[in-house]
């Protein structure tokens, strides 16, 4: 397949990167391509200059702090994400995600940076960097901001990084004896999902504080704020999570497509909600899927 | 240098232990690099989507689809492809004797990426379980076996390696 004629430069520092991405209207940052190239064979977006940040050392690593919250550059790959023992022992689920994306290939190239920004409502990780409370950070010719997730995803493909800026790290609060669950109904075993749910509970019984995200059941991802008020200040138990993940959903009108429909949809997230909490408060069953 | 497809770019690729310095056009992808430039043509296009793996090569070590990566973006890349390997008597690597030997190829279309897959797999991990050959091969498709023979030729080529 022919792609549309294009430039390219693969810039060596960061500051460089940002020269180039504010250079021209139509320049975008390419990481590992597993979205982006694929945009481009079907020509749905005009992209002048390609913008290569996949070997920016600056926006590749993954800091563990004392703490135990998280750093991690943007373009670091879905496998060196699921192969940091570092990250596994402070946020276990994120690595777990990595490991469970599409295929070695995928992993080997695709980036959690590019996965953000590429904001596909069915993408993996918006809805779990929401409910880790994640800091996105986004630079360019004025400077750094910080974003937080729950801001930083605004439409179908759309997020907080403007013309000219670039996501360069991505930080994890540590989770500090929160518990996470993260659950995704999919068509196969690292697939596609239909439905996903991403709990997060603070630690403390009664229960002082709660999100829950769902994925794949609108543009962006959303805070399930029923399924939250109904948790708080109630018990950790089983029963507490399967209640409020029922109500997770409720109201939201999902799209329905050749996979399932709308209705399909919504139903299944309160499932996936109800079973991400009992994750998250420790009464999880076994997932027995593809072999991990 | 500007035409029609925009500007070309200098790069140098080591390609089976063949250093290739050359000029390619931003939008030229590897597997096209691969087959046409080279000539190597026992990397496949499938479906050109990224979702058959046919085109599977390895880039420094690690599986990637050759569709899924622009020519430009391997400049001073080490890329193997499936005309690396086969040193054994008769041309063939244990894996592909494997194959042979487990009916692992029907029509062969998906082959050479499935044996470039189990490579790396089984340098990464030279006794893999039947769920963790399964599992690492979900990134490339066959219709025609079922992928048993497959799984079955992979666990020989493993035990042949060991």
């Amino acid at each position: 397949m022919l792609l549309a004629a294009t430039d390219y430069v693969r810039p060596a520092s960061l500051q460089e990167a940002i020269d180039e991405l504010g250079s021209r209207r139509g320049a975008r940052v390419l990481a590992g391509g597993q979205s982006l190239i694929n945009v481009l064979k079907h020509r749905a977006a005009a992209v002048e200059l390609l913008v290569d940040v996949s070997r920016l050392q600056e926006l590749r690593f993954i800091d563990v702090r004392a703490d135990g919250s998280a750093r991690i550059g943007a373009a670091t790959t879905y496998g060196e994400l699921e192969r940091s023992p570092e990250l596994r022992a402070s946020h276990a689920i994120v690595a777990d995600v990595a490991a469970g994306t599409v295929d070695r290939q995928v992993r080997a190239r695709g980036t959690i940076g590019g996965n953000a920004c590429f904001a596909d409502p069915a993408s993996n990780y918006p809805p779990l960097l929401v409910a880790l409370g994640a800091e996105m950070e986004v630079a360019g010719r004025d400077g750094t901001r910080s974003v937080a997730a729950e801001d930083f995803f605004l439409g179908l493909w759309r997020t907080a990084v403007g013309p000219g800026e670039v996501l360069t790290a991505i930080t994890l609060p540590a989770l500090g004896g929160a518990g996470v669950g993260y659950r995704s109904l999919q068509i196969a075993a690292d697939s596609w999902a239909l439905a996903r749910a991403a709990a997060w509970v603070a630690p403390g019984d009664p229960v002082t504080a709660a999100r829950v995200v769902l994925g794949c059941v609108a543009a962006t991802p959303v805070r399930a704020s029923a399924a939250e008020s109904k948790l708080v200040g109630g018990p950790r138990t089983a029963e507490a999570a399967t209640a409020a993940g029922a109500l997770s959903s409720e109201g939201l009108d999902p799209p329905s497509d050749v996979h399932a429909t709308g209705g399909y949809r919504r139903a299944m997230a309160a499932v996936m909600a109800a079973r991400a909490l009992r994750d998250a408060l420790g009464f999880g069953e076994e997932v027995v899927s593809n072999g991990r | 240098m500007a035409g029609e497809g925009g500007a070309v770019h200098a790069i140098e690729v080591t390609v089976n232990g063949q250093t290739h310095s050359t000029a390619v056009e931003a939008r030229r992808l590897l597997v096209h690099f691969i087959r046409e430039t080279l000539g190597l043509r026992g990397t496949h296009i499938g479906c050109d989507s990224g979702n058959c793996g046919a085109c599977s090569v390895i880039c420094d070590g690690r599986l990637i689809k050759s569709c899924m990566m622009l020519a430009v973006a391997a400049d001073g890349c080490e890329i193997e492809t499936i005309e690396s390997i086969g040193e054994g008597a008769d041309g063939l690597d244990p894996i592909q004797e494997a194959f042979r030997e487990h009916h692992g190829v029907q029509c062969g279309y998906c082959t050479p990426g499935i044996v470039l897959n189990a490579k790396t797999l089984l340098a990464e991990n030279p006794d893999p379980s039947e769920a963790e050959i399964r599992r690492a091969l979900v990134g490339n498709i066959c219709r025609c076996t079922g992928y048993v023979n497959i799984v079955r030729s992979i666990q020989a080529a493993a035990e042949a390696l060991r």
